[in-house]
């Protein structure tokens, strides 16, 4: 079974904040699916020697045109900014002083 | 003139043409359907406040000269689709007040061809689930029993096309997302070869599996949906156009799967099977061994894509923005706040199985059965049509009835294949189990939703 400990940190990872009995009940909801899940272990080969079928693929690295439909939903998208100063979205400063 | 929701879209673009009825008669019809019967079923989230105008509109456009088989046509879009000017939430809190900032490329498609756009449906919270009991919004109710869930995750498109509050709908398959509301309400749910519809503009769960597709009526009907929203699209460089994948003539052989569990759906499956033999078709058993790992495989591969695709919501460029002491607890409020249980037990588990010390136990090993799964399919579609299965295992569940996540997951057997695999299949409707509706499921070959269709009309009674 996961541990509590484990939960937390999983949690700290994934930026969610979780309640004491949510983080009961995902210790044990979380520890039943990673063992149905673990079967995979019985496959053999490695993952390394997988060579996926699928591969990138790049759009040219040129700006979109003023009136191109892209360039209309990347002013859209600086509009939906929750706070901006001109074009730039506003966050806030991620450096912190230690106490 | 009523009941003009009833009918098929191929029937009311019939009627359309020939000036019988126009768009504003159909739309009204549906609004009317959906006034009597959307506080019970939950099926929409919004019904749009410009549904006769978009009606009229594509009734001048008909005058002007127009045709086109949707032309003038009401469909029903799930929620995680983008319409320009309309909220598109995912049934999320996270996205509740989100107004989309742009048209997905199927919705432009939907557009040119005229489409009407009734409102967006419930689903569950970001495409993840089976049943649309994850929604932020509360469950979607099935149509022909309202103790019980729709299915999911396009719960509300299907159930919106079984109760004729729309003519037909788009959904999106993750896992099973169309098909699988499709069998528990009677209704066709198609989900096209990855890839052959594009995803610009569709809020990603886990973008290797993802697939927007139609759910209809009648297998014409969504085949109409399906042309018109198919193709490649420069914004979606994973889509990819009809000649990818070589062709394939017609064998008139079903493959049925060796040593699958028997299931509530088998009796009707075979049924189905014999009313195709009496058609001409044969019966091949095929081997597919890898299929006992799909499920962990699939699962695996989900709750790692989901939860970096997930990432994105941090309440710092759209959706909910709590604040906090500090940058961190900004995320970690918002991102608790705004995700429901099922979303933050998959982000969890997604960030366990990518973990440096887990990552080849799980994701690797997930890479390679998904890789030999898709082999063994290919065999396979060397001596069949079509690979027949149900579904789903069992009809619509009770809401509520199944708690734990685990045994919710384990109702996706038949569908995640084709999912792992990049498959197109369709879930077409095949009677009833216990008074409820099931489906019958149809895989075939990359590239062949023809087969689908065909096999799938003469199911269905359609063949001409």
């Amino acid at each position: 079974m996961i541990s509590k400990e484990d939960i937390q940190k999983l949690a700290e990872l994934s930026r969610i904040k979780l309640t004491e009995a949510e983080t009961e009940s995902l210790q044990k909801d979380i520890s039943n699916i990673l063992d149905y899940v673990g079967q995979v272990s019985a496959i053999e080969g490695s993952a390394d020697k997988n060579v996926p079928l699928n591969h990138n693929v790049m759009r040219d690295d040129v700006p979109y045109e003023e009136g191109s439909a892209l360039k209309d939903a990347r002013n859209a998208i600086v509009d939906a900014f929750p706070k901006k100063e001109k074009d730039y979205n506003s966050v806030r400063k991620i450096i912190q002083k230690d106490e | 003139m009523s009941n003009l929701n009833e009918l098929s879209i191929q029937e009311a673009a019939a009627k359309l043409q020939a000036g019988d009825i126009t768009a504003v008669d159909l739309a009204r019809a549906c609004l009317a359907e959906i006034e009597k019967r959307n506080k019970d079923l939950n099926v929409y989230l919004e019904v749009f406040n410009d549904v006769e105008e978009q009606a009229r509109m594509a009734d001048e456009r008909r005058k002007a000269g127009e045709s086109h088989p949707l032309l003038g046509i009401p469909l029903a879009i799930k929620d995680n689709i983008l319409i320009k000017g309309k909220r598109a939430s995912a049934s999320s809190r996270m996205l509740e007040n989100y107004v989309a900032t742009y048209d997905a490329t199927v919705i432009k498609k939907l557009k040119e061809a005229g489409a009407v756009f009734l409102g967006r449906t419930n689903m569950d919270e970001f495409a993840l689930g089976g049943s649309t009991e994850n929604s932020a919004f509360g469950p979607t109710k099935n149509p022909h029993d309202e103790s019980r869930v729709a299915g999911g995750t396009s719960g509300g498109s299907a159930a919106a096309v079984a109760a004729h509050m729309a003519l037909g709908a788009l959904g999106t398959d993750t896992g099973g997302s169309v098909r699988n509301p499709a069998s528990f309400c009677g209704v066709v749910g198609l989900k096209p070869t990855y890839g052959s519809v594009s995803r610009f503009g569709v809020i990603a769960a886990v973008s290797s599996f993802d697939q927007v597709g139609p759910i209809a009526k009648t297998v014409e009907d969504a085949e109409i949906i399906l042309s018109t929203i198919q193709g490649k699209d420069q914004f979606d460089s994973t889509s990819i156009d009809g000649n990818l994948y070589p062709k394939h003539s017609e064998k008139k052989v079903i493959g049925v799967v060796e040593g699958l569990a028997e299931s509530k759906v088998s009796e009707i499956e075979n049924a189905k099977r014999k009313e195709l033999e009496a058609q001409g078709y044969t019966v091949k058993s095929i081997s597919l061994p890898s299929l006992k790992f799909a499920l962990a495989t699939y699962y695996i591969t989900n709750f790692a894509e989901v939860s970096s695709n997930l990432s994105r919501f941090d309440g710092v460029r759209y959706g909910l923005a709590l604040k906090g002491d500090s940058l961190a607890e900004d995320y970690a409020k918002s991102r608790a706040e705004g995700f429901g249980p099922e979303t933050r037990r998959r982000i969890l588990l997604g960030t366990y199985v990518l973990s440096a010390g887990y990552y080849d136990a799980y994701y690797g090993k997930a890479g390679l059965a998904r890789e030999q799964l898709r082999k063994e399919f290919e065999t396979a579609f060397e001596d069949v049509d079509v690979i027949m299965t149900p579904t789903m295992p069992d009809v619509a569940w009770k809401i509520g009835e199944k708690e734990d996540p685990l045994s919710a997951y384990l109702a996706d057997i038949f569908t995640v294949p084709a999912n792992l695999t990049g498959n197109p299949a369709i879930s077409i409707p095949a009677g009833l189990v216990d008074g409820l509706p099931v489906g019958i499921q149809l895989t075939a070959a990359h590239g062949d939703e023809a087969a689908l269709l065909r096999v799938g009309k003469a199911l269905l009674g359609e063949s001409k």
